[in-house]
């Protein structure tokens, strides 16, 4: 395998313009083209800006949109990640990133969880996707894309890990914020995210995409800070925070075989123990099974049973002896 | 708590070690705020209410540092009362910003007659009142300048409510407004607001001799701490204890905040149609087609 190279497009959309975003994302795919990219990352809602609320039914698009088929026909020999507002055909609308790659849409990702707390209201105005796929590519190894609170599930690098995924793609539109002095780069947010990235990319041994978008919405700033992360967790690059720029890194994809063959943690993940577990908790929070880490007289779903003066710690019943 | 030194040695400030903020990267998210919000809304220029106090020194700095002085218009509006202090302070801000405008309008002649036939109104009023007609003069320069009104009010005076509503509150947009008056002295001293203006008392200078601090009963340090751990960090009463803060304070501050609820809010609109600005009808301020010349 060769070096790939990776341009990120930290750019700051406008706010409800589709039709100048559609022109800045045409314009930036021709300069990565000439400057030797095999992949080009855009952040979340790059199309069409972040905090739309009511706007987002205006600047939908269904998947057989033509700007969307005009996108696509810009991207030959080329793998290009955009982010825009979906439609479907029930008139769901769906935070979604597409891989465009030789013309068509190879695949589209429907952000999973809908950040709905704090500064965030995403569930108010967006349906949640419902499938977690990797997709083969034209680089020759499995994709994975996640969008921004995707990633704050620990499920989702993993899945798209064990599901042939050895690129990572996180397009992201995260508000910067908590400025106290202590964090590693002065902002927390960019503090959390930097542990996250290197951390899903040694346990995964992959490689990790972060695209995160600039400017100002309303009260929100981005805080850019897009990332590649090589899959033993190291920093292949870290762009400026808060700076627009088209960003290109050299990747070398021969490390994800010699990482992955050195540190073998995927070959020996358990997926079949994981979904065992997982089917259990299903069953016993939704009261179908008897709860085995609560206690006796608990109700069906409930850990703790009613009027237990003091309860005992989750997960060791009363009685038992370890 | 810190001491933060002035350029001889003497102690500027008390910083809460807590409140320490990234100068540079506070810096940088204002600037490009700023941008943005001009940006979204087709203007240029900036106009500024400009006391001689620390609130509107800094936001004069921030706005010369996103989008250059000579972009904005900082206008001194003092009463006949107005300190002589306040008015030099100002003077100084504007010199300090090559190339920024600056204007004095005196408000005398707007408020005077008001209360000419009203002799026993009290300084609440009075200063509410001026604060008003501050307002005023500052959306007609908006017009004449062509620039956004920017809001210098700080986090903590928000919060317990030490502001005019439609007052010295109104404003297209508040770049210190989640700034705590500590955290504003930590910024205006890292971009070089002079230090007479961070180290003299805050005053709302409705009277002579007022300040905030003794109107309020207790220093900003002491204030913004409790505020800092109280509404961004949730503590309850208990652990309001555990970390050395007075009860009674605590309560009189969580007073304070209550009744001032409103002040930070849009008034509601009774609900009755299909669709209701601010409750389901739900628009970014600026969006296609509402940028001036856009």
């Amino acid at each position: 395998m060769q070096t790939l190279t990776v341009a990120l497009a930290q750019i700051a959309p406008r706010l409800g313009m589709l039709a100048d975003n559609l022109e800045r994302h045409h314009l930036l795919i021709e300069e990565a083209r000439g400057r030797g990219a095999g992949l080009v990352v855009f952040p979340e809602l790059g199309l069409t800006g972040y905090q739309l609320q009511d706007l987002a039914s205006e600047v939908a698009m269904r998947l057989d949109d033509a700007r969307l088929a005009d996108l696509a026909a810009a991207t030959k020999d080329l793998s290009v990640v955009v982010s825009f507002v979906e439609e479907s055909a029930d008139h769901r609308l769906f935070i979604a990133a597409a891989l465009l790659e030789d013309g068509r849409i190879r695949h589209v990702h429907r952000k999973l969880f809908l950040p709905t707390y704090g500064l965030f209201d995403e569930r108010r105005f967006f349906a949640a996707g419902d499938l977690l796929r990797a997709t083969p590519s034209r680089l020759g190894v499995g994709v994975g894309i996640a969008i921004c609170e995707d990633f704050w599930h620990l499920t989702v690098p993993q899945v798209l890990a064990l599901d042939g995924a050895q690129i990572l793609i996180n397009v992201s539109s995260s508000p910067g914020h908590d400025l106290a002095a202590t964090n590693e780069v002065g902002l927390g947010t960019a503090t959390s995210w930097r542990t996250l990235m290197r951390t899903y990319a040694q346990l995964t041994t992959s490689l990790v995409i972060f695209c995160n978008r600039v400017g100002v919405d309303e009260s929100i700033s981005f805080w850019g800070g897009s990332e590649v992360i090589a899959p033993n967790g190291r920093a292949l690059f870290s762009a400026p925070l808060f700076e627009e720029g088209l960003f290109t890194v050299e990747v070398p994809l021969a490390d994800l075989r010699r990482e992955r063959l050195a540190l073998p943690l995927l070959r020996d993940e358990r997926p079949e123990l994981q979904a065992r577990e997982l089917m259990r908790i299903v069953a016993e929070r939704a009261g179908l099974a008897p709860d085995s880490t609560a206690d006796d007289l608990a109700e069906a779903g409930l850990d703790v049973a009613p009027g237990d003066p003091a309860p005992e710690p989750i997960g060791f019943r009363r009685g038992s002896v370890g | 708590m810190s001491a933060v030194a002035a350029v001889d040695g003497t102690v500027l400030f008390e910083l809460p070690d807590e409140l320490a903020i990234d100068t540079d990267v506070a810096r940088k998210v204002i600037a490009q705020f700023i941008r943005g919000q001009l940006d979204q809304a087709g203007f240029e220029r900036v106009v500024l209410g400009l006391s001689g106090g620390i609130d509107s020194a800094l936001v004069a700095f921030l706005v010369a540092e996103a989008i250059g002085a000579d972009k904005l218009l900082a206008v001194l509006m003092p009463y006949r009362t107005s300190s002589d202090a306040s008015r030099s302070d100002a003077e100084e801000v504007v010199r300090r910003l090559p190339g920024a405008s600056g204007e004095v309008v005196d408000i005398s002649p707007m408020v005077d007659p008001f209360f000419a036939s009203q002799a026993d109104a009290s300084p609440l009023r009075r200063g509410n009142f001026m604060a008003r007609q501050r307002m005023a003069v500052l959306y007609d320069r908006s017009v004449t300048w062509g620039g956004l009104v920017v809001g210098t009010g700080n986090k903590t005076e928000s919060l317990i409510g030490y502001t005019t509503l439609f007052g010295d509150s109104a404003c297209a947009f508040n770049p210190i407004g989640d700034l705590y008056k500590s955290q504003v002295r930590q910024l205006a001293a890292a971009i070089g607001v002079p230090e007479a203006i961070i180290r003299k008392a805050p005053s709302a200078d409705l009277w002579p001799g007022q300040t905030d601090e003794t109107e309020a009963g207790f220093t900003y340090p002491e204030l913004d701490r409790l505020l800092f751990w109280r509404v961004d960090k949730r503590r309850t009463d208990d652990e309001m204890a555990e970390l050395g803060l007075s009860p009674e304070v605590v309560a009189k501050v969580d007073r304070m905040i209550a009744t001032s609820e409103f002040k930070r809010q849009v008034p509601p609109i009774a609900k009755l149609g299909p669709r209701t600005a601010g409750v389901d009808y739900l628009y970014p301020r600026r969006r296609p087609g509402s940028a001036r010349g856009g």
